[in-house]
């Protein structure tokens, strides 16, 4: 394999590396202008994302794919560090238009904005990180892959330095992710222990035929505790709502819609392989590993979706509310590895997808509120739908798809793993009832915030000529308008019109489940 | 052969009247001189409204006619095994067959109407993009609900219109009555949707024990599973599991059209603008639980016992909601009285077997009540009183109101020949014709009848009260006057279709949207004799309410009447909406307080203890050094734990409880 072959593999790795890296160089040779620093990076990610769907043969990109003819979706050769796979793109493409938005976003910010070129470099690097954990098919290089997008998240949610909320949001983050990381790195070095290689592959597909010793299960255990920490299972979800209220609120959007995702994938890429592979007639002296890992799966989803729902019911602050339902919406996409068929992996991804553009989007809309003047707390939202119509209807769309209303993506997805998950029958459909109850109950804190921001007129009423202040972007900067716009023409155009996008994460996930990596 | 084509293009329908909401919702407030986005709507609406009406021509022109377009909206992939091997879909598509062309033409026409009587009516009001912008979007939801080709797009559309009119009663939002009565519809018809839903769960079983799963399933829940589409798929089924599903399906009906015992939120709909009880609760919204007792007698098949239950829902409503139009000082809310008996007439004809016919009278009354609420809207916009007893005299000063109310409860009478006459003589006969087959319905075809009396007198007990007289009772009222011809158009053009719309059925072309109404009549003696009752009973109701209401008179029943008791009983409506209020105050408030008592003391003695530390640290502390911090440690430590103990005793305890699946 020579180097050109291997820079083409990589090429939308390259690019945000590229990008991040001149971004970097633009400071140092003195450019101070937020909107350069942004556009680099907005274009390197846009080019990256290019490069993704052409080599998932997205329609108008098929054909430039860059990707050596017959090197997709055939496992890692020889003991590689990584594979490509079309479920590993398609995850990619999830990635970037997460990162996307939020670069978008920010180029609303002001122009000579202190720490500006940090912010985009930052952005880049955890992106990287993130596109890597997408290929990895090595435990330890998808580990290390993660910690690339854990550091630079952590110096993110810090990065401006001046507000002490931020400053301490990310000393928890890190301490905390430190404690995961440590924990996911003994894990991995206890499958090792057990397996003699850190391939993914190779560990799924020799299982021993005595069973899994207990090695193997206390070195899942910890990968499933310093991964949870990613993915905001609870009881692992508790640094998530400080930080995501701490951080400046277009990097809450970043870390809700792009490495909690890193996060779940990193939690496939170990847990599915097992779930897949293993099990069938083998089992241990105590019950097949694999439908243990079911069980714990389940019990963790149910716990997750739960207390996720019931505490964000009783928040003030709107920031912390989302928060809070961005832990529950994991539970939900946790569902679909526990059921673990193609199926529910197609609905999971799906909501996987739907949770970038809804809740990434919704925090957008929250940073662009604050630019206007609103307040932290739901009540400090009372009246915006009338007195911003446009954003006030955006954050309503987006909330209703949070709930899973029809013609939004979020019902879609949410329709997908129900359906699996009842179609799996047994013990899932009490899954299914109780991922439903759960479903029921989100609709109430999105609904008050709703009612708050309709039917409730703010104090010291408005006089009618102030009630609509401006048109639908008035004061709020092209970048936003543009990446809150592209959140809702994708909610809506694929609550719509779902069909393209199903078959894509489902021909990716067919291929994952037969491949099993 | 133009006209025939369109019926594959129905789907712009509603798409038009969502691009009205679009436009109106985000437009609106900037269009302060287009009556906030008013026109467009109307103008949309228009336009919708012809395309129904060229599509429901097309559909006259052929007969029996069905087109069927349908795409795959969401498909879920089966895995070989489990209850969907081959995996499902959800289909979203059109049916323009000859019952829903007819539903098109009564949608558009009135939602046209309305929104252009509404230009004049809500002149005044602050909010109007959001009413327009909400009115679209409620006429893009009906005409997709009419317009669905399977049960669950049929289901989607009817949350969304029962979800607009939730926003639309309660459009007055400060006024505390009508929040609350927007909440109670709201949750009472949410009961109807539970129903319904479950419904359709049960009728997917029934079928899938008869072996059609797969089939029905597979194709999404279609209506249209043969060449000729009224023929109902229940064969093979099992008729428990059919007959449950029917009920079920009957308690979502009754939710929506406000039956017995459904039927306490109609009148406190009354809340909202009068042109939204125009449209939503008088000739749309209200009628789709007929319209879905149609569909799945046409599609899905009743059972007998089936049958049953729905005439005796809907005869007993028709009596039981007459009676208390009977007593009521409020001049709305004596039309949503007769709005929930005259929908029960449709539910009797429908559960009788005569579904035709129900929606016979499905398209009248939306024309006659549509009329009726207008013209009280037009007194309540001149007058500014909804009481009755404070009006009168309002012929002289509003002639054109004073006509369109009076051909309106002519109609509703059923004297011929206005529209009502038609049609509800059609379910009386019809009735009458199967209490040979069926003795048990006996009980409430003389409800039915005993109905048109009420009906006759309680309409002219408004209109006298309203009318009559010489000058209003209040002195304080202003002076009334007719309204613009912004309001006046949309009254004559309602007075038109309440005189004409009953014999549009024997027009040659027309009959195909009814089949088997309007064909040549064959009256019997018998039939003769039914209509002359049934003209007879409502003549002695007018000339009741004119005895006792007549030239302005009031009549006030003496204290010591025995009729006291009963009329306290029908004012406080049977003690229905009491009995839900105290079953509301006592059981639903106390699990609330139970709810309330954890919630205070165990899960916010939790969170705000957390709470205070946060705070605690805010003060004290900066970063690493913090309790809270350590505390986060800990969860993760306890969690790892947990895992391990899951994964290494839980798990496997259980899966050798189970039997190891």
């Amino acid at each position: 394999m020579n180097g050109i072959t291997t820079a083409l593999e990589f090429l939308p790795e390259i690019l945000v590396l590229a990008g991040a890296l001149l971004v970097l160089l633009l400071d140092v040779v003195g450019v101070r202008r937020l909107e350069a620093f942004g556009g680099v990076i907005v274009a390197a990610f846009g080019a990256a994302l290019v490069a993704i769907l052409a080599d998932l043969s997205v329609a108008p990109f098929a054909g430039w794919s860059t990707l050596p003819a017959g090197s997709l979706d055939v496992g890692p050769v020889g003991g590689s560090l990584y594979a490509f796979t079309s479920f590993g793109l398609v995850f990619q493409g999830i990635f970037l238009s997460a990162a996307l938005l939020v670069a978008v976003a920010s180029l609303s910010r002001t122009s000579n904005e202190k720490g500006a070129s940090v912010f985009y470099a930052l952005l880049g690097i955890a992106a990287l990180g993130m596109l890597l954990v997408a290929v990895s098919a090595d435990l330890i290089f998808l580990l290390l892959s993660l910690e690339v997008t854990a550091i630079s998240s952590y110096l993110l949610v810090g990065y401006t330095r001046r507000e002490s909320r931020g400053l301490e949001a990310a000393m928890k983050f890190y301490i905390i992710g430190a404690l995961s990381a440590a924990l996911s790195f003994y894990g991995a070095s206890l499958l090792y222990g057990a397996y003699g290689t850190t391939s993914l592959a190779v560990i799924g597909h020799s299982y021993p035929s005595g069973g899994l010793g207990p090695l193997a299960i206390v070195g899942y255990a910890f990968l499933f505790a310093g991964i949870g920490f990613e993915v905001t299972i609870v009881p692992f979800h508790a640094w998530a709502v400080d930080v995501y209220d701490g951080a400046p609120t277009d990097v809450s959007a970043f870390l809700a819609g792009g490495t909690k995702k890193v996060g779940l994938f990193a939690f496939f890429a170990v847990f599915l392989v097992p779930l897949l592979l293993i099990g069938g007639g083998a089992a241990t002296a105590s019950g097949s590993f694999r439908d243990s890992l079911q069980i714990l799966i389940a019990v963790f989803a149910i716990l997750t979706m739960t207390i996720g729902n019931v505490l964000a019911l009783m928040q003030d602050n709107m920031k912390r509310m989302l928060a809070y339902s961005s832990i529950s919406q994991a539970g939900y996409m946790l569902l679909g590895v526990a059921v673990a068929t193609s199926a529910a992996l197609t609905g999971a991804t799906l909501q996987i997808f739907a949770h970038v553009l809804l809740k990434g989007g919704a925090f957008l809309v929250v940073a662009a509120a604050a630019g206007l003047g609103v307040g932290p707390m739901i009540a400090d939202w009372k009246g915006f739908g009338h007195r911003r119509p446009v954003l006030g209807a955006s954050f309503a769309l987006m909330l209703l798809g949070l709930a899973g209303i029809p013609l939004t993506i979020g019902f879609v997805s949410k329709f997908i793993l129900f359906a699996a998950t009842v179609q799996a029958e047994g013990l899932f459909l009490w899954l299914a009832i109780a991922g439903l109850l759960n479903s029921a109950l989100s609709v109430f804190y999105y609904a008050r915030v709703l009612r708050t921001m309709y039917a409730e007129s703010p104090e010291g009423a408005l006089t009618p000529t102030e009630e609509v202040r401006g048109l639908a972007f008035d004061g709020l900067g092209l970048g936003r308008a543009v990446a809150i716009g592209a959140a809702v023409v994708a909610i809506v155009g694929f609550g719509v019109d779902p069909q393209p996008l199903v078959q894509v994460m489902q021909a990716a996930v067919q291929h994952f489940v037969t491949l099993g990596i | 052969m133009f006209l025939q084509d369109l019926a594959s293009w129905a789907f712009l329908v509603p798409l038009l009247m969502v691009l009205s909401f679009v436009l109106v919702g985000f437009l609106g407030p900037y269009l302060k001189n287009w009556r906030e986005g008013g026109w467009i709507a109307v103008v949309i609406s228009g336009i919708a409204m012809v395309l129904g009406l060229l599509i429901a021509a097309g559909e006259m022109l052929s007969p029996g006619r069905y087109t069927d377009l349908h795409t795959t909206w969401i498909s879920v992939p089966g895995n070989g095994t489990g209850v969907f091997p081959n995996g499902f879909s959800l289909v979203m598509g059109t049916l323009v067959d000859p019952i829903s062309a007819l539903m098109l033409i009564v949608v558009n026409v009135v939602g046209f109407l309305v929104l252009l009587y509404s230009i004049e009516y809500m002149q005044h009001d602050r909010g109007l993009s959001r009413y327009f912008a909400e009115l679209s979007l409620f006429l893009a939801a009906m005409n997709g609900l009419i317009l669905a080709d399977n049960l669950l797009e049929f289901f989607l559309f009817w949350e969304l219109v029962g979800v607009c009119s939730y926003f639309l009663i309660g459009f007055y939002y400060e006024k505390p009555a009508a929040a609350s009565a927007a909440k109670e519809a709201f949750l009472v018809t949410r009961v109807g949707d539970v129903l319904f839903l479950l419904g359709i769960f049960v009728y997917f079983g029934a079928y899938a024990t008869a072996g059609a799963a797969g089939g029905w399933a597979a194709n999404g829940f279609l209506f249209v599973h043969g060449t000729n589409p009224y023929i109902p798929i229940g064969t093979g089924a099992n008729p428990t599991l059919l007959t449950i599903g029917g009920l079920l399906i009957l308690g979502g009906a009754a939710g929506k059209s406000a039956q017995f015992p459904l039927h306490v939120w109609l009148p406190d709909a009354m809340e909202g603008p009068t042109t939204v009880s125009a449209l939503i609760h008088a000739a749309t919204m209200v009628a789709a639980g007929v319209y879905l007792l149609a569909v799945a007698s046409l599609f899905l098949g009743f059972t007998a016992a089936d049958q049953f239950a729905i005439v005796a829902v809907g005869g007993f409503t028709t009596l039981f909601a007459a009676t208390m139009a009977v007593v009521n000082p409020d001049i709305k809310r004596v039309i949503a009285y007769s709005t929930i008996s005259q929908l029960g007439y449709m539910v009797l004809a429908v559960g009788a077997g005569f579904t035709m016919v129900g929606l016979y009278h499905l398209f009248t009354h939306a024309f006659f009540k549509a009329l009726l609420f207008l013209a009280a809207g037009a007194v309540i916009h001149a007058v500014g009183t909804q009481n009755l007893f404070k009006m009168g005299g309002l012929r002289k000063v509003m002639p054109v109101t004073w006509l369109a109310f009076f051909v309106g409860a002519l109609s509703l009478s059923g004297i011929p020949p206005f529209a009502g006459f038609w049609s509800k003589d059609d379910i009386l006969s019809s009735l009458y014709g199967t209490l040979g087959a069926h003795p048990d319905y006996w009980p409430f075809f003389l409800m039915a009848v005993a109905t048109v009396f009420l009906t006759a007198y309680y309409i002219f007990r408004a209109f006298f009260l309203a009318f009559g007289g010489d000058h209003p009772r209040d002195d304080s009222l202003p002076h009334g006057h007719d309204p613009s011809w912004i309001m006046k158009g949309p009254l004559m053009v309602l007075s038109g279709l309440a005189i004409f719309a009953g014999v549009f059925v024997f027009i040659p072309g027309f009959s195909n949207l009814l089949p088997g109404i309007g064909v040549p009549p064959t009256y019997t003696v018998t039939d003769i004799l039914l209509s002359a009752m049934s003209v007879g009973l409502a003549g002695l109701g007018i000339g009741t309410a004119y005895v006792l209401w007549g030239n302005g008179r009031v009549f006030t029943l003496p204290d010591d009447s025995p009729l006291q008791s009963i009329r306290t009983v029908l004012l406080r409506r049977y003690y229905i909406k009491d009995a839900y209020d105290a079953f509301g105050q006592r059981v639903i408030y106390g699990i609330a307080r139970i709810a309330d008592f954890t919630d205070r003391f165990v899960i916010d003695g939790a969170i705000h203890g957390a709470e205070r530390s946060f705070a605690g640290l805010n003060r004290r502390m900066r970063g690493i050094q913090s309790g809270v911090v350590l505390d986060y440690t800990a969860y993760v430590v306890a969690g790892l734990v947990v895992v391990l103990v899951v994964l290494l005793v839980i798990a496997p305890w259980l899966l050798s409880m189970w039997g190891g699946t």
